[in-house]
């Protein structure tokens, strides 16, 4: 069909080098920009400088643990989608994640079409979102008009 | 109470006859014997709790008889009657281990009084070893359940480690394949032996992850969500669904709930788990024509769910082990021996027991003990 697909902005952050290497990598040659980040801090820095649509958050790393980077991206910004990655062991977290406004989760290690369709699901979600938000923007502009 | 059993050993056949007749009307019913041989002829085919014999015998005599009782039945008491003349053979006997002597001629009381005397020793001696027994095997429990939960933890922490070099090697056996997937066989020359080995490693990573997954799910929390369960229909359900996954075994399968009211407060998903984790272990013990039996029983506060299948049955030094992390009999790759550990330890979420008994070529029990009314059910309320 040769339809060009925006790509996703994709932010992968783990601790695990080798495991951000590669999963770029791939995310990369499936046709999204990625950037990586490789602890918690790391996240943080790279959201405030960069424009990012997803972010792939592994849950458990040394130093900030995910939960809380997680409530952090949610806070500073609240668009951007976030995709847990997480151990077997600790569904309650994937749980608490999203009631904290995680997308989804992924069981490590993860399926990549099924990470692929998260991703599609996460980049949906922001996109409908962005739209409302325009929307909203457009009524209030034209409601504002109206009154002149 | 049993009853107590003795036997009477006198070459005078007056004096046994007299003495039986008496302690008849006092509610013994004694076996008799004429000679040592006799009585050992006895021994070997009745259960006799205390002998009474006399010392002096032809053949062999009161002491030798003694000897050969202590040594072949050590639980036996021996009572010996000596002659009034002899007053060290008496002494003699009780050096040897007979409970006690009395002196010729005898006195039914007295008699009464010791063979009294000597049933008590051997209940006591009795309540003493099966105290010991029960204390031994409540050691053993303790050792094993400390054993498997340290097993769990251990094994849990190596999955989690794993599961990241396994994502890994997962996302770059996965992008090779991609790589390749672009290529084609006129520019890499060996391009399917590429395909196949990245194939392979794919499936070893999906086999390791399955374990992983197994492993981490019998240690973690499970959140469970208590109801009442009615047990016929759920228990009819179950055996459907087994019966459903298993086309290719001719199994049958029999439900017996006459001895429950048929309700019973727990998780129904953990015990479907539960179940079918053993009806799946039995029907691999069955190899093609064969049945499983689920017998339900309502004892006091508890409810016990029994699974007998005639499959092939667990070797006897197996049993203790089959409750622990990677005990398999089958083959690499076809059973993670995860299953029973697993089992085992939902059952102990759900404050219950399994215990297995079995023999080889005689198929395997599976008891299954839970509370009727799980004790969590009012906190977990309480809670959500």
């Amino acid at each position: 069909m040769g339809k060009i697909r925006i790509p996703t902005r994709v932010l992968v952050v783990d601790d695990e080098k080798d495991f951000v290497e590669i999963l770029s990598n791939r995310l990369e040659e499936a046709g999204e920009t990625v950037s990586s980040a490789n602890s918690g801090q790391e996240c943080l820095k790279v959201l405030d400088e960069k424009t990012i649509d997803v972010v792939i958050l592994d849950i458990k790393m040394p130093g900030m643990d995910g939960m809380d980077v997680l409530k952090e991206i949610k806070k500073r910004h609240p668009l951007v989608e976030v995709i847990m990655l997480t151990g077997h062991g600790s569904t309650e977290t994937a749980v608490d994640g999203m009631k904290a406004g995680a997308f989804d989760y992924l069981l490590k290690p993860a399926d990549f079409s099924e990470l692929t369709k998260k991703l599609v699901g996460a980049r949906k979600r922001k996109d409908d979102q962005e739209e409302r938000i325009r929307q909203a923007e457009v009524k209030l502009l034209l409601r504002k008009g109206g009154n002149i | 109470m049993d009853a107590i059993k003795t036997l009477l050993v006198d070459d005078e056949k007056s004096f046994i006859e007299t003495i039986e007749k008496r302690l008849k009307k006092r509610g013994f019913a004694p076996y008799l014997a004429e000679s040592g041989k006799k009585c050992l002829e006895i021994l070997k085919d009745s259960t006799i709790h205390i002998v009474v014999s006399d010392v002096k015998m032809p053949g062999i005599g009161g002491i030798d008889l003694l000897k050969k009782i202590k040594q072949d039945y050590p639980a036996i008491e021996v009572i010996l009657l000596t002659g009034h003349a002899n007053p060290n053979d008496g002494v003699e006997g009780i050096k040897q281990g007979a409970f006690d002597y009395l002196t010729k001629p005898i006195e039914l009381e007295h008699l009464i009084g010791k063979i009294n005397q000597a049933w008590d020793k051997i209940q006591r001696i009795k309540e003493k070893k099966e105290e010991e027994a029960f204390r031994e095997r409540m050691k053993k429990q303790l050792i094993a359940n400390e054993r498997l939960a340290s097993l769990g933890t251990l094994s849990a922490g190596v999955a989690h480690e794993i599961n990241n070099p396994l994502a890994i090697i997962k996302e770059s056996a996965g992008w090779m394949n991609t790589i390749i997937s672009g290529m084609n066989l006129s520019t890499v020359p060996r391009l399917n032996d590429l395909k196949t080995a990245i194939d392979k490693i794919e499936k070893s990573v999906e086999r390791a992850r399955r374990i992983t997954h197994q492993l981490l799910s019998s240690v973690k929390k499970q959140d469970t969500a208590l109801s009442e369960i009615r047990l016929n229909e759920f228990l009819q359900e179950t055996i459907h669904l087994v019966k459903r996954s298993l086309p290719e075994k001719n199994i049958k399968m029999s439900l017996d709930t006459r001895h429950t009211d048929g309700i019973l407060w727990t998780d129904p998903y953990q015990l479907r788990q539960i179940l079918i984790n053993l009806f799946t272990n039995s029907a691999r013990a069955i190899s093609n024509e064969g049945w499983i039996d689920l017998t339900v029983a309502d004892t006091g506060d508890l409810v016990s769910i029994s699974l007998k299948d005639n499959g092939e049955g667990i070797a006897y030094e197996n049993l203790e082990k089959i409750f622990e992390p990677f005990f398999t009999t089958r083959a690499p790759g076809e059973g993670t021996g995860l299953g029973l550990f697993i089992t085992r330890g939902i059952v102990e979420k759900l404050g219950g027991k399994i215990e297995v008994e079995s023999q080889v070529g005689e198929g395997a029990l599976f008891t299954l003990v839970l509370p009727k009314f799980n004790k969590n059910c009012d906190t977990q309320k309480g809670r959500n």
